[in-house]
């Protein structure tokens, strides 16, 4: 029998039987595209998830401090610019950014406030991805050129002027006039809607005392990193300028918690792939199964007529093969789909050699289930003798 | 044994049967179905099977064409001994020397009438351009040039059983082999059935054997073999 023969008689069979393989085909079309989109996505969607600070509670930030309270002999400790530098180049880390608190007083229509002030260096708003309600948070420039300007948190701009529509505005902070930006967002749980925040540099430059720099925030990449991370920061800091009255801090609870979701999530996810790839290669071994006692007489004749036991045998086969592939085919289709989908809400493009090889793999096992659960049937298909098959249906 | 049978003394016989039996049934319980059945058939010639329905007709017929192994006897087609081939062997005989005609008329339903009879072209490795003629020529033999791209299970009974000749016919077979190729046909199409047959054998190379039990359509055949429980008489 030639090849291309065999083929066309074996897809226009597939084709003719559609009704009964319809089930087959979805199960092995969304394993494949489930597969393909879990593999080539997974990595960035969590990655993703990282980024949406809130989403995780936070857990990717390390605080690291100096506490020198209790030892009120001591010196007061802070940061140097080259142990934060190597914090920022610690493997797992996206980004540092420096701290330092002071409190203050301010002026407003000869009405005195006091409260804290939150001197931050140009990373902080994006280590803490905070975004800014209304107006807009100083920029990297604004801390470079130490500019007098301000943010600040949404219940302090309101005890101050009675509203939070305070860009533009200007404010008096310890004798000197402050432009206020605005007023910063995603503060909620941070315990920080009651302070102002400054650039550390005008605050280093215009506060009298000093203002130190005592705090870093240490972002991870991932929930993943933050273990390492939070080992390597006091020797580190140890390293670099020694690390007495260091205090490391990590929400090691909501870490756990979102470890132990994101672990769930994605196991669930792969047993959803796999468990559907498995009905796939179970389905076509019993559909193929069905098929070859459903056509016994189909078989009889086709050896009446003279075909050879292998004719059958390849034709059974083929069938297998075909409804595998195609349905690996179709499964690929819809995977590139979901992947453009998801890089598309993601904003980032997945590495199309990864699509490549999954699209290879997704192949392979069609492959490997439609010869592995068609050769069964097929051979039984091959065995049978005529006259069974063709007298007793 | 009405009519003069056309054989010609000195040839080979197409079809030499001899001493063919075969049981049904394993171990303990056997049930002889066919008991020393021999039968010569020549080229040109066209034999009738009759008998009541379950002496063992098909059976007969289902060895000659090689779906069956005989429980024991000699077969030879042509003069080879084809029992003696293995399945590819026997698989290769039927696709080139023999056309069956099924009892039930079996096409594939869900083709049409050129698909059904490109298979056995298929089989036989004929290229693809050659199929097209050779399956115009057998419709065309049968008067059903007309119906080539009909979906097989839209046929008439009649026009169903035709095209089941033409499909044993497309390969040129030796032998044709119809099992009650008539049983569910009327009158008018069971003579246009033989009529076909009558023109093959009418060449001189082609023998047919046709399984019966209607003698009208017996009285067709140049002799007629009545089998009884298995055994075969009138050779
Ligand atoms: N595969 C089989 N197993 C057991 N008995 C069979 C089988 N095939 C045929 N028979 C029996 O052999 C006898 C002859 O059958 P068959 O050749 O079909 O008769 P006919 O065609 O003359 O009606 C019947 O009694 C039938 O039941
Ligand atoms: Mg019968």
């Amino acid at each position: 029998m030639r090849l291309n023969d065999l083929l066309r008689i074996s897809v226009r069979q597939v084709f003719r039987h559609r009704r009964r393989y319809w089930g087959v085909v979805l199960a092995i079309a969304l394993g494949v595209a489930g597969f393909i989109t879990v593999v080539t996505m997974g990595s960035d969607v969590k990655k993703n998830f990282n980024q949406k600070l809130d989403l995780i509670g936070g857990v990717t930030i390390i605080r690291a401090y100096f506490d020198s309270e209790q030892d009120r002999t001591a010196r007061r400790l802070w940061f140097q610019p080259r142990t934060v530098a190597a914090l920022q180049n610690l493997p797992g880390v996206q980004e540092a950014s420096l701290v330092g608190f002071r409190p203050v007083g301010a002026v407003r229509h000869k009405q005195q406030h006091h409260f804290m002030a939150v001197a931050v260096d140009e990373n902080f708003w994006s280590v803490r991805s905070f975004w800014a309600r209304h107006g807009a948070l100083f920029s990297r420039e604004a801390v470079l050129h130490r500019e007098r300007v301000c943010a600040l948190g949404s219940s302090l701009a309101r005890k101050i002027y009675g509203h939070d529509q305070v860009a533009g505005l200007s404010l008096e902070i310890e004798h000197d006039n402050y432009l206020v930006t605005g007023v910063v967002g995603g503060l909620a749980d941070s315990g920080l809607a009651d302070f102002a925040f400054v650039p550390l540099t005008t605050a280093q430059d215009r506060f009298t005392g000093q203002t130190l720099a005592d705090r870093v925030y240490v972002r991870c990449r991932t929930w993943d990193d933050v273990a390492a991370v939070a080992e390597a920061i006091p020797k580190t800091v140890q390293a670099h300028q020694g690390a007495d009255h260091l205090m490391v801090h990590v929400s090691w609870d909501a870490l756990r918690h979102v470890q132990k979701v994101a672990f769930w999530l994605e196991f669930l996810v792969y047993l959803g792939v796999f468990a559907t790839l498995t009905l796939g290669g179970v389905g076509i071994w019993v559909v193929m199964m069905a098929a070859v006692r459903s056509r016994t007489r189909e078989i009889g004749l086709k050896k009446a007529m003279g075909a050879e036991d292998r004719d059958i045998l390849a034709q059974f086969l083929t069938e297998s093969l075909c409804l595998s592939l195609g349905s690996a085919l179709l499964g690929i289709g819809l995977g590139r789909l979901l992947v453009e989908g998801t890089s598309g809400w993601i904003g980032i493009r997945p590495s199309e050699e990864l699509f490549l090889t999954c699209l290879g793999l997704g192949l392979l096992f069609a492959l490997a289930a439609g010869v592995g659960a068609g050769l069964y049937p097929s051979v039984q298909a091959s065995r049978m003798e005529v006259v069974a098959a063709t007298r007793y249906e | 044994m009405n009519s003069p049978t056309p054989k010609v003394s000195g040839r080979i016989p197409l079809i030499e049967a001899v001493g063919l039996t075969k049981h049904f049934g394993a171990d303990g319980s056997v049930i002889p179905v066919l008991r020393d059945v021999s039968l010569k058939v020549y080229p040109g010639e066209m034999v009738a099977v009759t008998g009541p329905s379950g002496s063992g007709k098909s059976t007969l017929l289902y060895i000659l064409g090689l779906l069956l192994k005989p429980t024991s006897g000699i077969y030879r087609l042509g003069g080879d001994d084809v029992l003696g081939l293995d399945r590819t062997g026997q698989a290769d005989c039927r696709r080139r020397r023999l056309g069956f005609v099924f009892q039930s008329c079996d096409l594939m339903e869900n083709s049409n009438v050129f698909e059904n009879l490109e298979f056995p072209l298929i089989y036989a490795g004929v290229s693809r351009a050659e199929r097209q003629p050779r399956v115009v020529a057998a419709m065309e033999r049968v008067n059903l040039g007309h119906r080539l791209y009909h979906q097989a299970n839209l046929l008439s009974g009649g026009e169903r059983q035709r095209v089941a000749v033409a499909r044993a016919l497309v390969n040129r077979p030796q032998v044709i082999l119809a099992d009650e190729p008539t049983g569910q046909l009327d009158r008018q199409n069971s003579h246009m059935i033989m009529d076909h047959f009558e023109e093959i054998v009418g060449n001189g190379d082609t023998a047919v054997v046709v399984v019966t039990h209607d003698p009208d359509i017996a009285r067709r055949c140049g002799r007629i073999c009545p089998m009884e429980d298995g055994v075969l008489h009138g050779v």
